[in-house]
C-alpha cells in the first residue's frame, strides 16, 4: 500500500490533535479554571488545546470529505488526495537520509561531536558522493578540527566530547 | 539643539584608531556569529564580556554592539542563501529573501537586505538621538496591560491575513503556544507540562524549534527532491548591487512604516524578532499583491530586514534609560554594563555623557561599516554553496546540530531537532503554514505572563485592557488589524457577487 | 595535537597524580554553571569571580562559563546531580539551591551538591515611588491593614525569594498585600517607577538607578544593622542612611539572600579544600571589593561549619514561610 496524500494528512490531523490532548491531560493536573490569584497555571494551555483538537478536527474531517468525493468524481490534478505522498524513489532518499542524521546523533551521543561529524561527513561523501573514503574523511576531519578552532578556542563554548579527546588531552 | 552638540561630541570620543579597529573588529566576528544557527547574538556578547575587561567601558560597548550590528546582518545572510535563520530576528526574512533568492536574484535580495537594514538602523539611531530623554518617560507609562496589548497587536497584524488554510494556521499557532508553555510558568511559579522529564523543565527553546523546522526541514525536502543543493549561488554583481539600490526607493512607504514599527518595537520592549515579524506581517496586509508574499517580494524582504535593525538599535534606548532589555542580546550587555561599573537608568544619560553619547555616535559609523563589510564578505559565505551537497549537506546537518547544543548544552535537544525537522518537512508538504508556530513560541510566553499579570491587578477584569487611552489605542489597532482584513474581503466579494448577479 | 604533547599531558598528568593527596589542583578547564540567564544577578556573580581568578592569577586553567537558568535554576542544579564527583565543574546560586526543591517537583535534592563557600549577601529593601505616601515601612502596613488586596507589590519570579519576604511581611504584621510576579528585579523597578505598582522588595543594585533618578525611593532594609557606609547616592541620602525594617518597628530581624558556590555532590575533600581557599582568596582581591561596592552588597565569607549552619537556619526559616503559604509541594513534605 502507498501512503497518499490524504493519509498523510490523517496522521497529521491525528497527530496534533493527539497533543492537544497530551496538553489537556498535563494541564488537568495544574488546575484550568480561575483562582483568586487570576487563571491558574493550567487554564491558558488547557483552552489553547481545546482550540488545538478542535482544528485538527476539522482538518481530519475536510481531509476525509476530500477523500470521499475524489472517489465519487475525477480527481483534480492539482489537488488530488490520492496521489502518493512520498513516490518510492523520494522515500528512499528520505530514509537514507534521515538514517544517517540518527546515526550522527547517537554517534554524537557516544563517541562525541568531532568525531561522529568527521565519520558522518566522510561516508556520507564516499557513499553518495562518490569521493574516495579517506578524502571524504580528511574534508570531515577538516570540518571538524576547524569547527573546534571557532568553537572551542575563540568562543569557549564545549560541544559534546567522547571518549577519544580525553587521550589527546582535549577536555 | 543640546542633543545636537552631545552627539558632536560623541563623535569625537568615538572616531579614534582604536574604536575604528574594535569597530571593524566586532562587526567580522558578529557576522561569523550571525552566519552560523545557534551560536547567536546573545551568546556572542556574552563571551565577549570577558575581553573586555582590560577595556575602557566606552571602547567595550562599542565592540559589544559592533558585534550585534554584525550578527543581525550576518543571520540576514544565511536566511536567503540557505533559508536557515541565523538569528531569531531574521526568521521572517527566509519567507521572501530565500524564494527570491532562489528565482536567481541572490544578489537582490541580498542588498535590498543589507541596504534596508542599515536605513533601518540609521533611522533608529536617529530616534535615539533626538528622543533620549523623552523616550524613557514614555516607557514609563508601560505597565502589564500595555505589553499585553502590544504582543496582541503583533499577533493580530500577523494572523489578520493569512494565506493559508485557516484551520491549518490556527493549528500552527496553537501546537506553538502549548510547546511555549512547556517549562517553569515564572508568573506562577508552577512547572508545567514536562511530564516528569526533567529534559523538559527548561522549556522548549524556540531556536531549537526553529533550526529543526527551517534547517533541517529544508534539508529533507532537497533530499526528496533529488541530491541536489537547493541554496542558491551568489556572486554579488556590483551592477545587480547598483540597479537594486535603484529600485530602493520605490519602497520607501514600507521601509518608513516598517522603520517606526521597529522603533515602536525597539523602545517599548517588544523587540527585534517581534518587530520583524510585526512588520511583515503589517507590510502584507498593506500591499494588494499581499497573496504573493511568500514568493520573493521585495518587501517581503525591505519590512522585516528595516524593523529587525530599527528595533535592535532601539532596543538601546530602554536599556541604557531604564535598565529594560528589550532583547536578549541587550540582556546581555545590560550584565556587561554593571561588570563595568555603569548603572542604566535615567541617570547615566546625565552622569556619563562620554559613554552614552559615544555609543550613540558609533552607532552610526558601525552600522555603515557592517553595510559594507557584509556585502564585501558575502562572496566568502556564498562561496559555500559551489561545494557538491554530499559535503555540504551533512555539514549544514552538523552545524544545525552543533546550534541546538549549544543554545543550552542539552543532548536533549538534538533529538527535538530531529523531531522538529519531520514536522517541518511533513506541515511545508501539507501547506501547514510554520510562521505562526514559531511567532506563538516567540511571544506567546510574554503575552501570557502580561496576561496573567494584568488579570492580577485587575482582579480578573478585562476592562484593564480598555482602562486609559494608551491601551485602549493599542487594543483597537490590534483589533482593527486583526478584523478588517477578512471583513473587507468578504464585503468586497460580497459586491462583487451582486454585481455578477446584477 | 600531536602524539608528543599528549605524551607529555600525559605524564604532567601523572606527575600531577602523584602528590595529589595533599594537594588538588585542577587539570582542565574549569566549568562554570550559572544558575541563571547571562545578565542575570547570578551570571554577575560568577563573571566577577571568574575575572578575580584570572587576573590573580588564583586559578591557572581556563574557566568556561555556562548559563543553565531553566526552572528557576533548577536546570543548573540537575546538571550537578548528573554530573556526581566531577571537581572541574562549579555551581553558582543564591539559596535557590536548597529552597527550590521544597517548592517544586524537581528532579534533584540539596544533597546532591555540596556547599563550598557563600560570599556575599544580598540585602532587600522595601521600595516605593518617589511621590508615594508612605514614609516607613510601618505606614506602609498600616495602609495595606486599612484596606486588605489592594496595595500592590511587584516581585521578581514566584514563590521565589520576592514573594517569600512579602509573605513574611504578611505573616508577620496580618497585613494583606497584593502580589504581582515580574519577570526580573529590573522590570520590577522600571514598573514601580512607572506607578504601576505600589511597592516593590528589590536588591538595591536592581533600583539604584531609579533611585538616583529620584523616582523611586527606599523605607528600610531587612538587615540586622544598617549597610555599609557610601558616597551619597540619592540626594544627600547614601546606602548607611536607610533605617532597618527592625528600627522602623518591622519584626523582621533579617532577610537576606547569599551568593553561593556548590560542588557536584561526591568530591574528595581536597577539591573542595581548594576551592574554599580559592574563593576566600577572590573575597581579598580587588575586584570582588569593587563587585560588592558597585552591587552595594554584604561581604560575608562563609564556608565549612559556618556556612553548614547558615544554610540550616536560612532554609528552616523560609520552610516555615512556605508552609504557611501551603507552597509545600506534596513529594517534598
Amino acid at each position: 500500500m502507498t501512503v497518499r496524500r490524504f493519509h498523510a494528512e490523517i496522521g497529521t490531523a491525528i497527530t496534533t490533535g493527539a497533543l492537544g490532548v497530551a496538553a489537556i491531560i498535563g494541564a488537568a493536573e495544574l488546575g484550568t479554571g480561575w483562582s483568586d490569584h487570576g487563571p491558574q497555571p493550567g487554564y491558558f494551555p488547557f483552552w489553547v488545546a481545546i482550540v488545538l483538537i478542535g482544528a485538527s478536527l476539522w482538518n481530519l474531517g475536510g481531509a476525509v470529505a476530500a477523500h470521499l468525493k475524489a472517489q465519487r468524481t475525477p480527481p483534480d490534478p492539482l489537488d488530488d488526495p490520492e496521489e502518493p505522498f512520498l513516490p518510492r524513489q523520494n522515500l528512499i532518499r528520505i530514509a537514507t537520509f534521515l538514517g544517517a542524521m540518527t546515526a550522527f546523533v547517537i554517534g554524537m551521543l557516544t563517541v562525541g561531536f568531532y568525531v561522529a561529524a568527521t565519520f558522518y561527513i566522510g561516508l556520507t561523501a564516499w557513499r553518495q558522493g562518490g569521493f574516495r573514503l579517506w578524502k571524504g574523511l580528511a574534508i570531515g576531519a577538516a570540518f571538524a578540527v576547524s569547527l573546534y578552532l571557532i568553537f572551542e578556542t575563540i568562543f569557549q563554548i564545549p560541544l559534546l566530547k567522547g571518549p577519544l579527546e580525553p587521550l589527546l588531552g582535549i577536555y | 539643539m543640546g542633543n545636537f552638540d552631545l552627539l558632536m561630541h560623541g563623535f569625537s570620543v568615538a572616531i579614534t584608531p582604536m574604536h575604528l579597529m574594535l569597530m571593524v573588529a566586532g562587526v567580522l566576528m558578529g557576522l561569523v556569529v550571525g552566519v552560523l544557527p545557534g551560536l547567536g547574538a546573545p551568546n556572542g556578547v556574552s563571551l565577549l564580556i570577558p575581553l573586555t575587561f582590560a577595556l575602557d567601558p566606552t571602547s567595550a560597548i562599542i565592540l559589544l554592539t559592533s558585534m550585534y550590528w554584525g550578527a543581525l546582518f550576518g543571520g540576514s545572510t544565511t536566511s536567503i542563501l540557505f533559508n536557515i535563520p541565523g538569528e531569531p530576528s531574521s526568521v521572517a526574512t527566509t519567507f521572501d529573501g530565500y524564494p527570491m533568492a532562489r528565482n536567481g536574484q541572490s544578489t537582490r535580495a541580498l542588498t535590498l537586505a543589507f541596504v534596508s537594514a542599515g536605513v533601518g538602523a540609521l533611522m533608529g539611531i536617529l530616534v535615539i538621538t533626538l528622543l533620549a530623554g523623552w523616550a524613557s518617560q514614555f516607557a514609563l507609562r508601560f505597565g502589564a496591560p500595555e505589553y499585553f496589548a502590544v504582543y496582541f497587536l503583533a499577533f493580530a497584524a500577523f494572523i489578520g491575513m493569512g494565506s493559508a488554510a485557516p484551520m491549518k494556521t490556527l493549528v500552527s499557532l496553537t501546537t506553538g503556544l502549548i510547546l511555549t508553555s512547556v517549562g517553569m510558568d515564572s508568573v506562577t511559579g508552577s512547572i508545567r507540562l514536562t511530564y516528569g522529564f526533567s529534559d523538559l523543565l527548561g522549556g522548549i527553546s524556540f531556536l531549537v524549534v526553529v533550526i529543526g523546522l527551517f534547517g533541517i526541514g529544508e534539508l529533507l525536502a532537497t533530499v526528496q527532491e533529488g541530491l541536489r543543493f537547493r541554496g542558491v549561488s551568489s556572486k554579488i554583481d556590483l551592477r545587480d548591487v547598483l540597479k537594486t539600490l535603484a529600485e530602493l526607493p520605490k519602497y520607501w512607504a514600507t521601509t518608513l512604516r516598517s522603520g517606526l514599527i521597529g522603533i515602536w518595537m525597539g523602545i517599548t520592549p517588544g523587540g527585534p524578532t517581534a518587530a520583524s515579524f510585526m512588520s511583515y506581517g503589517v507590510a502584507r496586509q498593506a500591499s494588494r499583491q499581499g497573496a504573493a508574499f511568500g514568493s520573493g517580494r521585495p518587501e517581503g524582504i525591505v519590512a522585516p530586514e528595516t524593523a529587525d535593525h530599527s528595533a535592535g538599535t532601539c532596543a538601546m534606548l530602554p536599556m541604557l534609560a531604564l535598565g529594560v532589555p528589550s532583547s536578549a542580546t541587550a540582556a546581555v550587555m545590560m550584565g556587561g554594563l554593571m561588570i563595568w561599573g555603569l548603572t542604566p537608568g535615567p541617570m547615566l544619560f546625565a552622569t556619563k555623557p562620554d559613554f552614552v553619547w559615544g555609543l550613540i555616535a558609533s552607532m552610526y559609523v558601525s552600522n555603515l561599516l557592517g553595510v559594507i563589510l557584509v556585502l564585501a564578505t558575502v562572496p566568502m559565505f556564498a562561496a559555500l554553496l559551489r561545494i557538491p551537497f554530499t559535503i555540504i549537506g551533512p555539514m549544514i546537518v552538523a552545524i544545525c546540530f552543533v546550534g541546538a547544543y549549544t543554545v543550552s548544552g542539552a543532548t536533549f535537544d538534538l533529538w527535538l531537532v530531529l523531531v522538529f525537522g519531520l514536522v517541518g518537512f511533513l506541515f511545508t508538504k501539507l501547506d501547514y503554514p510554520l510562521a505562526p508556530m514559531i511567532l506563538a513560541m516567540v511571544l506567546g510566553h510574554k503575552a501570557e505572563n502580561a496576561f496573567h499579570q494584568s488579570m492580577l491587578l485587575s482582579d480578573g477584569s478585562l476592562g484593564i485592557f480598555f482602562a486609559n487611552p494608551l491601551v485602549t489605542g493599542i487594543m483597537m489597532v490590534a483589533l482593527a488589524l486583526l478584523i478588517l482584513p477578512k471583513t473587507l474581503g468578504l464585503a468586497l466579494s460580497l459586491r462583487r457577487n451582486r454585481k455578477v448577479v446584477a | 595535537m600531536t602524539i608528543k604533547t599528549a605524551l607529555i599531558a600525559g605524564t604532567a598528568l601523572l606527575a600531577a597524580a602523584v602528590p595529589a593527596l595533599a594537594e588538588w589542583t585542577p587539570e582542565r578547564p574549569v566549568e562554570f554553571i550559572v544558575a541563571s540567564g547571562a545578565g542575570g544577578g547570578t551570571d554577575n556573580f560568577a563573571r566577577t569571580i571568574q575575572a578575580a581568578l584570572t587576573r590573580n592569577d588564583i586559578l591557572d586553567q581556563n574557566m568556561v562559563v555556562l548559563n543553565k537558568g531553566g526552572g528557576s535554576g533548577a536546570e543548573a542544579f540537575l546538571y550537578a546531580r548528573q554530573n556526581a564527583a566531577d571537581p572541574h565543574k562549579l555551581i553558582f546560586g543564591t539559596n535557590n539551591v536548597y529552597l527550590l526543591p521544597h517548592v517544586a517537583q524537581l528532579a534533584y535534592s540539596a544533597e546532591d551538591l555540596q556547599p563550598v563557600a557563600a560570599l556575599a549577601l544580598d540585602e532587600f529593601l522595601i521600595w516605593v515611588k518617589a511621590d508615594a505616601p508612605w514614609q516607613t515601612s510601618m505606614e506602609l502596613i498600616e495602609a495595606a491593614k486599612a484596606e486588605p488586596g489592594t496595595i500592590v507589590f511587584g516581585g521578581s519570579q514566584s514563590k521565589d525569594t520576592d514573594e517569600t519576604l512579602v509573605a513574611l511581611i504578611e505573616q508577620t504584621t496580618g497585613a494583606d498585600f497584593k502580589y504581582v510576579p515580574f519577570n526580573g528585579g529590573g522590570e520590577v523597578g522600571v514598573q514601580l517607577a512607572g506607578g504601576h505598582i505600589a511597592a516593590n522588595v528589590n536588591n538595591p543594585n536592581e533600583n539604584i538607578g531609579q533611585w538616583q533618578a529620584g523616582a523611586i525611593r527606599p523605607l528600610c532594609v531587612f538587615s540586622p544593622e544598617r549597610m555599609a557606609e557610601s558616597e551619597p547616592v540619592s540626594g544627600d541620602m547614601g546606602w548607611h542612611d536607610i533605617p532597618t525594617c527592625a528600627e522602623q518597628g518591622l519584626d523582621i530581624e533579617r532577610y537576606q539572600m547569599p551568593r553561593t558556590v556548590w560542588l557536584p555532590a561526591g568530591t574528595d575533600p581536597e577539591v573542595l579544600a581548594y576551592y574554599q581557599d580559592a574563593l576566600t582568596r577572590v573575597a581579598e582581591t580587588q575586584e570582588w571589593q569593587e563587585y560588592l561596592a558597585k552591587t552595594s552588597q554584604t561581604a560575608a565569607v562563609l564556608t565549612g561549619d559556618d556556612l553548614t549552619a547558615f544554610i540550616e537556619e536560612n532554609e528552616a526559616a523560609t520552610v516555615t514561610v512556605f508552609e504557611a503559604e501551603g507552597w509545600v509541594t506534596a513529594a517534598a513534605q
